[in-house]
Order: structure tokens, then C-alpha cells, then sequence
């Protein structure tokens, strides 16, 4: 028998034993010779030893490389005791808490502790003080310049906050907000040169224009979705810019209609007409701030999210009556414009077709985009970024809105929900990464697929099997020259601990197709079989070699049983 | 009221809106995406034709052919900036709708930076003759820009039916996630469909520029236009598009005849919006086999 065939190649051999796996031989005592004291004890070289756990420890190691941060939600755990927690006062008319405090008992410092879960009732107050206090350190030369941005910005949030409503809690494309503010302005500017009535009337009539603007356009969105609803409000907006462009009565030669009565008291000065105009501003925006609270955080703004675009028939199987919903969010939202329009003729006196411009729907849109559609902090941030590019970069000319422009192009290319987005989603792909990584580290030989662990009623199975596995893996590494050449000079008796090992797990194998040796004619002939495992069954023959003594068929044997184990 | 005269300009007006409509049409339907980057595509190749015919030559073909070179070059960049890199990822009508919105922005203010406000005239590329077709008086500007959509957009029209490109295009305006499982590149479609209708706004730019100028912002009313007649006809669909620039044309020659210029736009939209109201797809679309985004 050609027994250099069965040796272990590189192929399919044990793996490339490690450092801590010394490869240096070493002999092995047979312990039996311990009775013959006369004669000198056997000795067989062997390999070093290898503990029975190896394997074992290697498959549970953690590998992954691990970093410090940015595992886990980091929260900061402020002392007290829970019993009282700092706010439990409840704001009319929810009934939610000013912050969100969960107190909890920590069974490792045995102490009480709590956490701030929502976290953005903080920044909001923060962000409004700073902006309270904001004109004080605003450098004298830019006072005029800035100030007049900033007041814009707090009209431009109002109403992209309204707008946010229909775009981001309703999910219908309106491109006409800036239409109704410009509607709302030009008709309360018109009503109030005409009937001559004070200031505090404008956005009450603004409302009114705006909710009759709205709805003429809310009727359409009955019918009509998705990208053809935002054409047609497109279009809508293109039609009131030709009008006003061209109607004597709004201001076809003087661009645009003035006259409308300033909110401003008499005698102020320059800086305190614009601190007043900033002011007032402000305060616009927290109302739209509130209006976006109490339309997108209770029952209406619940229903709209539930029954998006394309999801209308569940909605509708759910009992959610999202036209009503639909219509009621456009009247609020057109309502509220219209007020922000009429207040907007106040502030600067009058109103220009401008309004109605495809840059200013433009930049009206990069605002929503960049911070976030669906969120008041993106809503208000993106205006807040817009607006400091387009009115206080003054010098840099037409490059300011390519500026605007590359800022909308990147975060549509590269962020899902905007810059407030970027959070979520950078906790997404790296649970994407991680996961990925996982995937690649997990190995299955001779394990159950998870579809086939599932269809297995004995799940003792299961376990065996990733045993089994984990044991060859280990068995695999036993195989060296030393062991077969001391199986090959002495099959049966006293072996190594090695050998042992491999000899008693091949022993230990189940009785189908299990090799055994068939003597063909005694002390002349064995040959090799494979038992069939059924009874009645012939043994099948594996091999049409015959053996001269019992000693090599053994060997025979072991060789092919080592071959399999490497295969497998 | 001079019918021959109504006439002529709906036809003109038909020919050069409807090859807009075409193009936001084709691009609508094989590749998901509304291209409001159009009229900037527009306007770029209108200042590649005056730029053409300043520097190089004035020769009418050539300026044409500069044109409508131009225009494919505005395509396939708008292609390679909001089509490519998220026309597989979540939310990608929209994204791209706001994609090609930034693009038009920026493309627009750059134009502004780099030409100035002052609007360019473009050579005469079809002289100055007239010519009388039944007690039709047709000038040969718009003869010329008859002529040439009529010819330009039916050779496209061939080559959509008849070539090896125009069959994944049609396919990709079947089903576009079938067309890619049958092995038709999106992204080399996307770059062909997105050069050829930027060939057709080069076209119309060069075209409608013989009777307007070419200004940094001369392509959002036509861009405008050649939207609504895309939507009146239904998105996706040619023939509709080419009835809807027919209506339109109408529509437009009618009210500035008898009503006056300045309601045009308010006759358009008016029309547009009951033409909606009636069919939420437009005349030639079907409600349930629009293009699903």
C-alpha cells in the first residue's frame, strides 16, 4: 500500500500551527512499560501537545477590533434621588413633561439616578436666548445688514415652518407656499391702501386671503399626486407671477404694490426700528413654532404620517380619513401663510412680485432641504443658513446662490434627511457595517443553516452538530507525521494522547457507512468494507485492495478515516 | 384678427414646446427623474450656440449643430450629478427632483457670473425671406424652426424605434427594473436618454432664441411650459406630448390674439389645471400604468 498518499498535504491539511502550537517534536513515554522495568521503556516521537480546549477558546474569542466610543447612545447620568424628579409639570394643553426625565435605580453604585431623554427642549430654549440676547454682539458696521437678515429669517422660518407641515408631516409636494404668502401680502397691501386700515388687521386679512388660496389649491391635491401636484402648484406660481407682473393694479410699473401701515411706533430710531422689526420677527416665528408643534405632534399630524402618499388604501382600511386630514393640515397651513403674508406687508410695507419667482421658491426649498424635511430644527436652521448667505454675503455676488446651490446639491446626494439627518443615518450604516463585518466572521462548516436549525424538531441535533464541528476542528489539528507513523508501526494497544484522541472519535461514529475489515481469507487476505447501517444490508466494498496482514488493513483503515476527517 | 398669423405662431410655438415636452417626457419616463434642470440645459446651450457663432463660425447648420452639442454636454452632466450617484438609493424621485433643482441654481447664477445680465442675439440662421402657403405668411425664422423640430425630433423618433439604444430606452421606459434584469445598463441608458433630450433642449434653444434672446435665465418659461404640456399630455407618453404642445400652441396663438398677450400664461394654466382636474394623468395617461415613484 502506497502510504504516502494518505499523509496530510497542504491542501486540505490542519491548519498552519501558531506560535503557542510548538511544532518541535517531542517523544512519548508509553506508560505501559512502567510494568516491564527491565526493559527499556518505548518510546515514540511525538508532536507537542495540544490542550482539547484550543479550538474551543479560539471560536468563542471576541475578535472584532474594539474602539472606545460610539457604541452605544452616551448618556449622561445625573445624580439625585428619583423620588422627585426635577419637572414633572405638565404644559397645557398636552400632556407631556418640559423634559423628559426617566429615573432609574443603578444596582451596580447602589444609587439612584437619572437621565435626560430628549434632549432638544434644552436646545431650543438655549438657541432662543442666544437669539434674544443676539443683537448685543453684533458688530456696529454689520448692524443694519444683519439685523435686516435676521428679521427676515424669523418671517422666512414662519413660513417655512407652515410650509414643512404639508411638505414634511403630509407628504404632499406644495410648491405654492411663497405663493400664498405673496397672495396674502398683495391683497392685505391692496385692501389696506384702498380701505385704509391699521396694521394689526393685516394678517387677519392675510388669513383670510390664505385660506381661500388654500383652498383653491388643496382642491387639486384631492385629485392629483405625487410630482404632478407639485407642477401644477408650479404652475400656479408661474401664473401668479405673470399676473402680478402684469396687472395695473399691483404695481405692473412701480415692481410691486406699497403703502401697506408698518407695525413700527413712531419716532424710533434706524437701530430701533430694526431691533423692533427683529423682534416682532421672533416672536412670528416661536407662534409658527407652536402652530408646528400642535399640528405635527397630536392626533392630526399622527393621522397625516400614517397615511402617506402611495399607503392611502391602508390608511383608509385602518378607518383613517386622510382626505379630511389631508384638507384640514392645507387649510392650517395656508391659513398660518397667509397671517405670515399679511405681516410680511407690514414689515416691508409692501410686497413684490419677487415673491413669486422661481430663485425664491428655489432658495425657499433649499431651506427646507438642507436642514431636514419633516423636522421644525431643520426647517429653522436651513432658513437660518440660507438667509445668512443670501443677505449678508452680499459681495460675493451671483456666487452666493452657487454656493447655496452646491450646499443643496451635496446634502441631497450624500444625507437622507439633511443635516439633522446625519445622525440617524450615520447610526444606520455603521449598524450596516457592523453587521456586514459579522457576516463575514461567522463560519457554518458541518453547522445548520438557521432555515434548516428551524425545520429540525430535535434541536439536542443542532447542538451535536456544532460540537461535532468545533471537536473536527480540532481533531484536524492532532494529524501529524508523528501520529500516523505510530498508528502505522503499532495499530492496537497503548497510543499517545493523540492518537488517542482521533482513534476514539473515529470509533465513536455512527454505523452507517462506518469501515470496517472484512477477513477474506484468514492471516492472508483482509480487505476494507463499509458497513451499511441497515440490517439484512451487505457491507459494500470500498476499495478491491486486499491487506496480508491484520496489522496494515488497520492501518488502511485509519488512513482513509483520516482522509475523510480532513475532508470534511 | 389675423388667422394666418395665429396660426403660424401656434404652429411655431407647437413645434418648439412639444420638442421640450418630449425631452422632460422621455426623461421622466425611462429614468424616473424630473428634470428641472432643463431650462438650465436650455439656456447653456443657447450661450454655446452665441458663443459658437461669435468665435467660430456662423454658419446656420453648424451653429445649430453647436447648439445641440452643447445641450447633450448639459445632459449628460446633469446625468452624472443627480442621476448616477442616487438613482439607486432610497427616496430617489425626490432627491433627484431636488438634485436637478440645486443644479439649475447653481448652472443659472454661474451663467449670470460668467456672461453677465445682458441678453445675447443670436445670428439670423434662417435669413430674412418670407414665403405664402395658402394666405399663410410664414417668416423663415419660423419656418425654419417648423422645419427643423418637425425634422430633427421624427429622425429622433425613428432612431428610438429603430436602433439598438432607442429599444433599451424603450425598454427602460417599460419597466426599468425589468430592463435592468435583463441586462440593460440604467446607467448607460441614463447617460444616452439624458444626452438626447438635452440634444432636443439645445434644439429648442437654438430655435426659440431666432424669435426671443439668450439670457441667463431664458429657460425657465420654457422649461415651465414644456413641463405642463409633459404633464397635460401625461407624463411619458410622446403622442401626448405632441397634442398637448398642439393645444397649447393654440391656446397660446388664440388668447394672444383675442384676448392680448399678457393673459397667455393665465389661459395656459387655467387650461392646464382643468385639463387635470378631468384627467389626474394627463390626456394620454393611464392612471394605473404611470411610471410607479
Amino acid at each position: 500500500m502506497d502510504r504516502t498518499a494518505f499523509e496530510p498535504t497542504p491542501e486540505y491539511g490542519p491548519a498552519p500551527p501558531s506560535a503557542t502550537e510548538a511544532v518541535a517534536a517531542r517523544t512519548w513515554i508509553d506508560p505501559l512499560s512502567g510494568f516491564e522495568p527491565e526493559t527499556p521503556a518505548r518510546e515514540v516521537p511525538a508532536s507537542a501537545y495540544l490542550p482539547p480546549n484550543t479550538t474551543w477558546n479560539e471560536t468563542v474569542a471576541f475578535k472584532p477590533k474594539m474602539y472606545p466610543v460610539g457604541r452605544l447612545n452616551f448618556f449622561y447620568k445625573w445624580p439625585g434621588h428619583g423620588g422627585r424628579l426635577w419637572w414633572r409639570t405638565r404644559y397645557w394643553p398636552t400632556r407631556r413633561r418640559v423634559l423628559n426625565i426617566r429615573g432609574e435605580y443603578n444596582r451596580k453604585t447602589m444609587r439612584r439616578e437619572k437621565t435626560i431623554l430628549d434632549k432638544r427642549p434644552i436646545w431650543w430654549t438655549l438657541t432662543f436666548l442666544a437669539l434674544l440676547v443676539a443683537p448685543a454682539w453684533v458688530p456696529g458696521d454689520a448692524f443694519n445688514t444683519v439685523l435686516s437678515a435676521a428679521a427676515v429669517f424669523g418671517i422666512y422660518a414662519a413660513v417655512n415652518l407652515c410650509w414643512m407641515l404639508v411638505i414634511g408631516t403630509a407628504g404632499i409636494y406644495s410648491l405654492a407656499s411663497y405663493a400664498i404668502v405673496g397672495a396674502a401680502a398683495y391683497g392685505a397691501t391692496y385692501l389696506a391702501v384702498q380701505l385704509g386700515l391699521p396694521w394689526w388687521v393685516l394678517p387677519a386679512v392675510g388669513a383670510v386671503i390664505g385660506f381661500l388660496f388654500g383652498l383653491l389649491i388643496a382642491l387639486p391635491a384631492l385629485r392629483l399626486d405625487g410630482f404632478y401636484y407639485a407642477l401644477l402648484t408650479l404652475g400656479v406660481v408661474e401664473l401668479c407671477r405673470v399676473y402680478v407682473i402684469q396687472s395695473r393694479t399691483f404695481g405692473s410699473a412701480t415692481g410691486g404694490i406699497y403703502g401697506a401701515p408698518s407695525y413700527l411706533p413712531e419716532g424710533l430710531s434706524q437701530s430701533g426700528q430694526l431691533l423692533w422689526g427683529y423682534y416682532a420677527s421672533l416672536i412670528v416665528m416661536v407662534c409658527a413654532l407652536f402652530l408646528y408643534r400642535f399640528v405635527n405632534g397630536k392626533r392630526l399630524g399622527r393621522v397625516l404620517r400614517m397615511a402617506p402618499e402611495k399607503k392611502e388604501a391602508f390608511a383608509q382600511a385602518c378607518g383613517v380619513d386622510y382626505l379630511r386630514a389631508r384638507i384640514s393640515v392645507f387649510m392650517i397651513s395656508s391659513t398660518a401663510i397667509g397671517a405670515v403674508g399679511g405681516f410680511y406687508a407690514s414689515h416691508f410695507g409692501g410686497a413684490s412680485p419677487n415673491l413669486f419667482s422661481f430663485d425664491t421658491l428655489l432658495l425657499a426649498l433649499a431651506m427646507l432641504v438642507i436642514g431636514g424635511i419633516g423636522r421644525s430644527e431643520g426647517a429653522v436652521t436651513g432658513t437660518a443658513i440660507v438667509v445668512f448667505i443670501d443677505r449678508v454675503m452680499i459681495d460675493w455676488g451671483p456666487l452666493r446662490f452657487v454656493l447655496i446651490g452646491m450646499i443643496m446639491l451635496l446634502v441631497v446626494l450624500f444625507l437622507r434627511g439633511g443635516l439633522f439627518g446625519i445622525k440617524p443615518q450615520f447610526r444606520t450604516w455603521r449598524d450596516k457595517k457592523k453587521s456586514e463585518r459579522r457576516a463575514s466572521r461567522s463560519e457554518k462548516g458541518g453547522e445548520m443553516l438557521p432555515e434548516e436549525a428551524t425545520e429540525t424538531a430535535n434541536k439536542d441535533e443542532i447542538y451535536y452538530r456544532r460540537f461535532d464541528k468545533m471537536q473536527r476542528d480540532f481533531l484536524k489539528r492532532l494529524v501529524s507525521k508523528e501520529v500516523i507513523e505510530e498508528h502505522r508501526t503499532r495499530p492496537l494497544g497503548q497510543h499517545s494522547e493523540a492518537l488517542d484522541r482521533l482513534l476514539i472519535y473515529f470509533r465513536r461514529q455512527g454505523q452507517i457507512d462506518k469501515y470496517a475489515i472484512l477477513v477474506a481469507e484468514e492471516f492472508k487476505a483482509y480487505r476494507i468494507v463499509a458497513l451499511s447501517g441497515h440490517r439484512g444490508t451487505t457491507p459494500r466494498v470500498v476499495e478491491d485492495r486486499t491487506y496480508g496482514s491484520p496489522d496494515e488493513a488497520y492501518h488502511a483503515l485509519f488512513m482513509r478515516r483520516i482522509q475523510d476527517l480532513l475532508e470534511s | 384678427m389675423n388667422w394666418s398669423f395665429v396660426i403660424a405662431n401656434a404652429i411655431t410655438l407647437a413645434c418648439i414646446y412639444g420638442t421640450l415636452a418630449i425631452g422632460i417626457s422621455l426623461t421622466w419616463s425611462s429614468l424616473g427623474l424630473v428634470n428641472m434642470a432643463y431650462g438650465f440645459i436650455f439656456a447653456l446651450s443657447g450661450y454655446g450656440a452665441w458663443l459658437f457663432s461669435q468665435h467660430i463660425a456662423s454658419f446656420a447648420p453648424l451653429v445649430m449643430a453647436a447648439g445641440i452639442l452643447t445641450g447633450a454636454l448639459g445632459g449628460v452632466l446633469v446625468c452624472a450629478l443627480a442621476f448616477i450617484p442616487i438613482h439607486d438609493k432610497p427616496n430617489f424621485p425626490l432627491r433627484g427632483l431636488i438634485a436637478t433643482l440645486a443644479i439649475s441654481l447653481i448652472g443659472n447664477q454661474a451663467l449670470l457670473w460668467q456672461f453677465g445680465p445682458r441678453s445675447k442675439s443670436l445670428p439670423r440662421l434662417f435669413g430674412t425671406w418670407n414665403v405664402n402657403i395658402f394666405g399663410v405668411v410664414l417668416t423663415a425664422d419660423k419656418l425654419g424652426a417648423i422645419v427643423s423640430a418637425i425634422v430633427l425630433l421624427s429622425l429622433v423618433l425613428l432612431w428610438m424605434r429603430s436602433s439598438r439604444r432607442g429599444l433599451e430606452i424603450r425598454a427602460m421606459m417599460m419597466n426599468p427594473h425589468a430592463a435592468s434584469i435583463v441586462g440593460i445598463g440604467v446607467r448607460s441608458t441614463g447617460f444616452a436618454v439624458m444626452a438626447l433630450t438635452g440634444g432636443l433642449a439645445g434644439l429648442a434653444a437654438v430655435l426659440l432664441a431666432q424669435t426671443y434672446y439668450v439670457a441667463p435665465f431664458s429657460g425657465i418659461t420654457p422649461m415651465v411650459k414644456g413641463l405642463s404640456i409633459a404633464l397635460m399630455g401625461g407624463l411619458g407618453s410622446v403622442p401626448g406630448a405632441v397634442i398637448g404642445a398642439v393645444i397649447l400652441g393654440i391656446n397660446e396663438a388664440l388668447t394672444s390674439t383675442m384676448l392680448g398677450g399678457q393673459y397667455v400664461l393665465i389661459t395656459q394654466f387655467l387650461l392646464i389645471i382643468v385639463i387635470l382636474l378631468i384627467r389626474p394623468r394627463g390626456i394620454a395617461g393611464i392612471l394605473d400604468k404611470a411610471r410607479e415613484a
